[in-house]
Formats: C-alpha cells, structure tokens, sequence
C-alpha cells in the first residue's frame, strides 16, 4: 500500500533520514519504534510531504508522491494525526472535527462520520461544545485521533499518540488503534512505547539515529536479544 | 450638555464603524496571512477612487459601487499575494524573517499604489455629494451618508463573522490563523488561504474607501492615516481576534470623538497616545491571550 525507497532527509545541513526504506500492506499494523531524535517523526513527515526528502521515493497505492503539497496528500487517503496532537486551540471540539472532513468528499458525510468518531470516543460528545484549549491532555490526544478518521483515511498515522498519558488512557488508545484497524483502515503506528505497541502491531521497524537497524514481525522482534535489551529492558 | 455628549457618541460611532472595518480587513492580513500590511489604506484609497471616478464618470450611485469595487480590489490582494508575498514566504528561513521581508515590500508597495494614483488622478483633491443631507438623532445633527456608512460597515464586519464561523472555508481560515502545519494536514490547502485572506483583508479595506468616499475627501495620499489607525486597533483588539478588532474599532473613534471635541487637531496625537499606554499595560489588547 505505502512503499519508501532509500529516502534520504535533511534538517538545514543535518541528514536525519539515512536510506530509509519501509513498506506497508494494505490492513496491517505496523509499528515503528526507536528512541528520541532517531527520526521517526521526520519519516512521517516526509510521508505526508512537511518536509521534502533529498533523494528516494514514496509511493502510496502504486503512485509516486513527488512533487504534490501536503493537502494533496491528504486526498491520496492518508490522514497523519501528529505528535502531540496539534488540535486546533480557539475552535470547538466539533469545528476541530468538521476541519478533519475538510475536503470535500468527507464533508459531504461529516455528520455521519462525527457519530461514527463519537462512538469510539463518548467523551468528545459531551465535549462538544468546549474550546479544545480547555481539554485534558488525555481528551485532546482522543481528538487529535478523531479528527484524522474524519477525512475517512484509508492509511493513519500515528505519532506517538499514547505519549504522556496515563496508563489506562494508554490501555485505551492502543485498543482503539486495533478497532481501526477491524475496520479496515490500515495503520502507521509510531511509538517509544515498545512493550505495547508490539503487541498490537503485526510487523514493527526499528529505526536508530537514522538508520533503520531492524524490521521483522513483532513475535520475532519481541523475542529477539536486541529489542530485549535496548527497548524493553530485559 | 446632554446634547454635547449625544454628539460625542454618535460621531464616536461613525468613525468607529468604519475603523472596525478597516482593522477586521488588517487583522485578516497580520493575523492570519501573517503581513503587516502597509499598504493596507492605499486599498481604502483605491475603493474610494474607484468609487468617486464611477460616480462622477457614470453616475453610479456609491452603494452599487461597493459590489463592483469590491471585487476588484479583492482580486488585486488575491494575485498580490499570490505573485509577491508567497514568493517571499517560501525564501524567508523563518516565520520572523517573512514578518520583516514582507512588510518592507508593503512599504515598497504602498509607494508603488499611491504614485501610481497620483499618475492617473492627479494629487489635488476630489469629492462628490451623496446623501448629503442632515438627519436628526435626538438633537444632534449628521449627514445622512455617514449614517449609512456605518450600518455598511457594521453589517459588512457581521456578515464576515458568520462567513469564519459557520462556513467551511470560514473554518479552515481560523484553522490555518492557529496552525497553518495543522491545517495543510487537514488537508486544506495553505497557499491557497494565505492568498483569499490577503484578498478578503483588501476586499474590506476597498469596501471602507467605497463608503468613506460618500463623506469624505478622496486623494491619493489619504490611505496612510487609515493603515496607522488599523494598526493600533488590531493591537487594542488583540492580534489576530476579529471581534477584538471590530470592538477596538469603536474605542478608538469614541477615544478620538471624544479627544477632538475638546481641541480636534490632537485626535491623532490621542490615537498615538491610546497605542504607547497599551502597549506598556497591555500589551495582548483586549481580547488578545
């Protein structure tokens, strides 16, 4: 479904992505993990084409993704929910939604997907009305995710979305990310939380400093010496 | 004395809801396509010329010339920020560097405008008479186009509102005010909306000179005393509010009634005087955070 080749990326004069390759199939969870600084937020944004990549490809459903805006992006199906969230201050919890369904085939069935986003998230309802500058951290990561469903993606991701929450908001946000994916929407999971995230996602990417230095199936990641060592602590 | 303050008031009102006008037009171009538009009353100017030339050439009345002049100057924004300051906004390294580029070619501009319209309509200045007639409110007497003026402007900053508030496009212009980066994810198309809130901030800025020209002299020089007033109401309102501006317009006319009953030449004095205090108290304005 999304495919990257060999993408190399910099920030000013610093390479930030080395040669990074990844490859997504259509339902799958696929996680990618690595510590702070190791570039996984900047591979999301070359993605979604915030930042351009210096060499290599993206294709998404067989076609390249060079030379198009971010916007165009979000047409192709891919929604990109980022890290900490970035919902909208001065609007509304259900304007922040509505600008989820911005472009104009989602806006035609916003109202039916606000019920579909109200449903996986009850407490966004009661929000509704509220500024989301006055949400808990907790409610405004349950927007963020909720407005990148709104343009009915066929691809999100995720950056670090359980990121300083507490423990049975993480619980949940990891269960909604499965249910999305029942619902056949494949997902991009980025997470430093590795004991959980290996066990939601089917296939995970280790990436470090750059580099990718492992991918394989989460079964096999979890067991190997390597993430046991570096990333869960045994 | 009841008369007196009645007076005050009113004409306090009738500047402020032109000022409003204005500095909604301002706050669309600073707040959100982030240009501290210079040139923001050589607009005003070319609204009122437009305005005055279509009046005294064709006889069209002034309130028609709103729907005509209107459009012109919005497209005149619309492309000016497509062709000029969306070129400085990709070579500008950083959001602060685009702030300083963009408003030195505002300066730049404001020349070209206004040199320009001393080419084609001549420095002396120009007026005609509409609606030129006396009201009675309650004692005080004022001409009846600059009441008009006012239920123009007002109605003109409301019908604005709602389109940012209950419009899609209103929508994804204050998504983009708040987080451009956001914004593009959502899908909308930044570039797009930088260039329609120039031209909208233009299309107000015209549509004030269109009124401003029923009452009040038209010459190529007249734009920079409005620019100055639009800059200190949107930091009285509050950087980037729009109901902040529309509110600080009306302080500052009721400020600059009331200063110029009292001794009229010092109400720019006073405008200056409001600005420094706010910005040593507060410096956010009224609705700023």
């Amino acid at each position: 479904m999304l495919e990257l080749n060999n993408i190399n990326t910099f920030y000013g004069k610093v390479q930030s992505l080395w040669d990074v390759s990844l490859q997504i199939n259509e339902g799958e969870i696929v996680a990618l993990v690595g510590g702070n600084g190791a570039g996984k937020s900047t591979l999301l944004n070359t993605i979604c084409r915030l930042i351009l990549p210096a060499s290599g490809s993206v294709t998404f459903l067989g076609r390249k993704t060079d030379g198009l805006s971010p916007h165009a992006i979000v047409e192709l199906g891919i929604s990109h929910v980022p890290e900490s969230g970035r919902v909208f201050p001065e609007l509304t919890v259900l304007e922040n939604l509505e600008m989820g369904a911005f472009l104009s085939h989602a806006w035609k069935v916003k109202n039916e997907t606000i019920k579909q986003v109200y449903e996986l998230f009850p407490r966004l309802q009661e929000r509704e009305r509220q500024l989301a500058r006055t949400l808990s951290g907790g409610e405004r990561q349950m927007l963020a995710m909720g407005r990148g469903l709104m343009s009915r993606p066929k691809l999100c991701m995720f950056d670090e979305p359980s990121y300083g929450l507490a423990p049975n908001l993480v619980l949940e946000v990891f269960r909604i990310v499965r249910l999305l994916r029942d619902q056949g929407i494949t997902i991009l999971l980025v997470e430093q939380n590795v004991r959980h995230t290996l066990e939601v996602a089917d296939r995970a990417y280790v990436l470090e400093n750059g580099r990718m230095v492992l991918e394989g199936a989460c079964c096999e990641l979890a067991a190997s010496d390597y993430v046991r060592k570096a990333y869960l602590g045994l | 004395m009841v008369l007196e303050i009645l007076d005050i008031l009113i004409s306090g009102l009738l500047n402020g809801g032109i000022f409003a006008l204005i500095a909604v037009g301002l706050s669309m171009q600073y707040g959100v396509a982030r240009v501290l538009n210079v040139a923001h009353g050589e607009f005003i100017m070319l609204g009122a010329f437009f305005t005055w030339t279509l009046y005294t050439m064709l006889k069209v009345n002034p309130l028609v010339s709103l729907v005509i002049c209107g459009p012109i100057v919005f497209v005149i924004g619309y492309f000016l920020h497509k062709t000029l300051y969306r070129r400085i906004r990709l070579s500008s390294e950083s959001q602060g560097a685009f702030e300083g580029n963009s408003m030195l070619a505002s300066f730049g501009l404001l020349f070209i405008i206004q040199n320009l319209a001393i080419l084609r309509w001549g420095s002396g200045i120009k007026g005609y008479s509409y609606l030129n007639f006396p009201v009675n409110l309650g004692g005080a007497m004022f001409a009846a186009n600059r009441l008009v003026t006012l239920l123009f402007a007002v109605a003109i900053c409301i019908i604005f509102y709602l389109f940012l508030t209950r419009t899609r496009l209103g929508k994804a212009i204050r998504a983009a005010a708040q987080d451009p980066d956001a914004a593009g994810l959502m899908g909308v198309n930044i570039n797009q909306v930088l260039a329609l809130c120039f031209g909208l901030g233009a299309l107000m800025a015209g549509l004030a000179g269109s009124l401003l020209s029923m009452s009040f002299r038209v010459q190529p020089t007249m734009g920079l005393e409005y620019t100055v007033i639009a800059i200190i109401v949107i930091v009285l309102g509050g950087l980037g509010s729009i109901p902040g501006s529309f509110i600080g317009g009306f302080i500052l006319g009721l400020v600059g009634s009331i200063v110029s009953h009292f001794e009229p030449g010092l109400s720019l004095v006073a405008y200056y005087v409001l600005f420094m205090i706010l910005l040593l108290v507060k410096p956010t304005g009224i609705l700023g955070r």
